[in-house]
């Protein structure tokens, strides 16, 4: 008996990987011999599902509806772009204003520099949300909107540092399946372990009613911070390996249309549920790509459309509305799919199928 | 417990003043180590004031609240949890989508011995003290009786058990003073008589010394074994139940003037 309970987890260790090592073999090999364009929306899906769960952290398990996550993923693309490009690269996209020693001198490989994004983003998640989470609800929102707004006004503007509004270019393709897959798994990871433990509970306990929370002993302040730290060192990882996945990067790219569409994304897999981020994480991006039909110019019955940008947007919309009419918590609401659940639903359909026949 | 102990709880001279209006005024409590005491008053009167300034979700104007001798005036609720004074609240609040289980178990947090590198982690201490929180949570549940109900979500429970709930909820902080914000209200004859039992039980069981705010005058007359009586913000009447009930200014508050008279008269 006790040989087994010790032996029991021993092979559900051993289990999970082998599974993780066979998932990653898979992704090295199909890094080079999956069709690009695949490849590409694969790397985006690992980066927004764990963007998403970030703001997930934030606004659906913690209940402050932070709308700041474009700024923490400026913060780390432009954190992480800056010190994996390398120095001729550099003085090449410079030519208005050089870069700042010491910038312009140094080159770090892809995770020191990935780790220095988490590192900066979460320090300016600190500073952001210190003062911020003292809001609630819409106040909140808004404040770290115009923080966010912030954030990218100065990032066009202290050009000896960002190159301003021509933004960077010739950032080194670092990005791959295995560095964007492998965040999204951590990410995960943190998501599942945090909402298991004591400190997860504290934070649904804050979302559901701060007041009794804070009776209960929750230090409102440093939960609220956790959430918002963490929510911001995911963004700004992700935003690091968005850089180096399309190799180029300017101010433009995180204006409030990107917080708008993670937080799409966390809205429709349902905000509190960490399998829902990731499943809608994936379809919603797999969607943007696929849409994209939708704007070309085409004959449909002998009738030549013209292709009307933005249309996609149009249609997004349209499916977003269809969703919350049908699903108010998005899909998942606050639930999880988890082995459990799924064997219980399993052994449920047998139970069914077999009565039928009997 | 010989008269010179340090008493649980004092509130001295506590003034709360929200602009022109002064909700509680030199508002003096000493509630001894071990009782049960009573706070009522009629509507208005500021009793759940007097829990807010206690718990610390308000800042008195002034005076000083005193648990067990150490001043506490003005910490955060948290911190106030953590010196050992837990409450519930006049209109429940409970989070509604934990489950029951999880409901107790936030109020274990504030003990926890583990800190975040090591949950995250997963390591055994963690693990550890998981199934230990877990355990003294379905304690805290069957003291309560609602062990039956420890997936249920918080909001799918009935009323009277949602209050229940609170109660074990704020058991779990380990607090030495309990605030009871009127825990039988709305709760029909045979419940109140099953919180009755609860409340007492959970003196003896916890040694937690308890005060009380009720309206259901057959609660606080039942079980509280010293009351004091507040209108418009005002102490009328401190003493035990028997004299609380021949007391005439309570009775003129509750009752209104017209009442006194009619009363002198049969």
């Amino acid at each position: 008996m006790a040989g087994k309970s010790i032996l029991k987890p021993i092979l559900k260790i051993a289990a999970v990987c082998a599974a993780l090592v066979l998932f990653f073999l898979l992704l090295w090999w199909g890094q080079e011999h999956w069709d690009a364009y695949a490849v590409r929306i694969l790397n985006l899906c690992g980066i927004y599902i764990a963007i998403t769960l970030g703001l997930n952290l934030c606004n659906g398990f913690t209940g402050q509806f932070s709308l700041g996550i474009a700024g923490f993923m400026a913060v780390g693309a432009y954190t992480t772009a800056l010190l994996t490009m390398a120095p001729e690269i550099k003085q090449a996209v410079y030519f208005i204003e050089p870069l700042i020693y010491p910038l312009n001198s140094i080159q770090w490989g892809f995770f020191p520099a990935l780790l220095m994004a988490a590192v900066v983003s979460g320090i300016v998640g600190f500073l952001v949300g210190a003062p911020a989470i003292r809001f609630r609800g819409d106040y909140l929102a808004i404040t770290t909107l115009g923080f966010a707004e912030i954030i990218r006004v100065v990032f066009t503007n202290i050009v000896p540092i960002t190159n301003g509004a021509l933004g960077l270019k010739g950032i080194p393709p670092h990005t791959d399946l295995v560095w964007s897959w492998g965040f999204a798994l951590i990410c995960i990871a943190i998501m599942a372990r945090l909402m298991k433990s004591s400190f997860g509970r504290a934070l649904k306990a804050i979302r559901d009613d701060e007041i009794a929370a804070e009776a209960m002993g929750v230090n409102l302040f440093s939960h609220k911070c956790l959430a918002f730290v963490l929510s911001a060192m995911m963004a700004g990882v992700g935003g690091g390996l968005l850089g180096n996945l399309i190799t180029t990067i300017d101010p433009n790219m995180f204006r409030f249309p990107l917080t708008f569409t993670v937080l799409m994304m966390a809205v429709l897999g349902g905000l509190g549920s960490i399998t829902g981020t990731v499943i809608s994480a994936v379809l919603v991006t797999v969607a943007m790509e696929a849409l994209r039909a939708l704007e070309e110019p085409r004959v449909i019955f002998g009738l030549a459309l013209p292709g009307i940008p933005g249309m996609r947007m149009v249609v997004f919309s349209i499916a977003l509305m269809i969703v919350i009419l049908f699903f108010p918590k998005g899909f998942m609401g606050d639930r999880e799919i988890s082995l459990d659940r799924a064997k219980r639903f399993a052994t449920r359909l047998c139970r069914t199928n077999t009565s039928r026949q009997g | 417990m010989s008269k010179n102990t340090v008493p649980a709880l004092v509130c001295e001279n506590v003034t709360m003043k929200f602009g022109g209006l002064t909700a509680v005024s030199d508002f003096n409590l000493r509630v001894p180590e071990g009782a049960l005491y009573g706070l009522i008053g009629p509507n208005g009167a500021g009793k759940t004031t007097v829990f807010n300034i206690v718990s610390g979700v308000l800042r008195p104007s002034a005076g000083a609240i005193k648990l067990f001798g150490d001043d506490i005036t003005g910490l955060s609720p948290d911190r106030i949890a953590y010196r050992g004074i837990a409450r519930t609240f006049q209109n429940i609040r409970l989070f509604q989508n934990l489950t029951v289980l999880d409901n107790v178990l936030v109020g274990l947090h504030l003990r926890r011995e583990v800190n975040l590198a090591q949950a995250l982690l997963a390591l055994p201490q963690h693990r550890a003290e998981e199934a230990r929180m877990a355990q003294t949570a379905t304690q805290l549940l069957e003291e309560v009786g609602l062990d039956d109900f420890s997936d249920y979500r918080a909001n799918a429970l009935p009323y009277g058990q949602q209050r229940r709930l609170e109660i074990a909820r704020a058991l779990a902080t380990k607090p030495k003073v309990l605030l009871l914000d009127e825990p039988a209200a709305g709760m029909n004859p045979a419940e109140t008589e099953n919180l009755m039992r609860l409340i007492t039980d959970i003196r003896e069981e916890f040694g937690v010394t308890i005060l009380l705010i009720e309206h259901e005058m057959k609660v606080v007359m039942g079980i509280c074994e010293r009351m004091t009586v507040l209108d418009h913000g005002e102490i009328i009447a401190e003493g035990t139940p028997a004299e609380i009930q021949r007391n005439e200014r309570v009775i003129k508050a509750y009752l209104g003037g017209g009442a006194v008279v009619g009363n002198k008269g049969s």
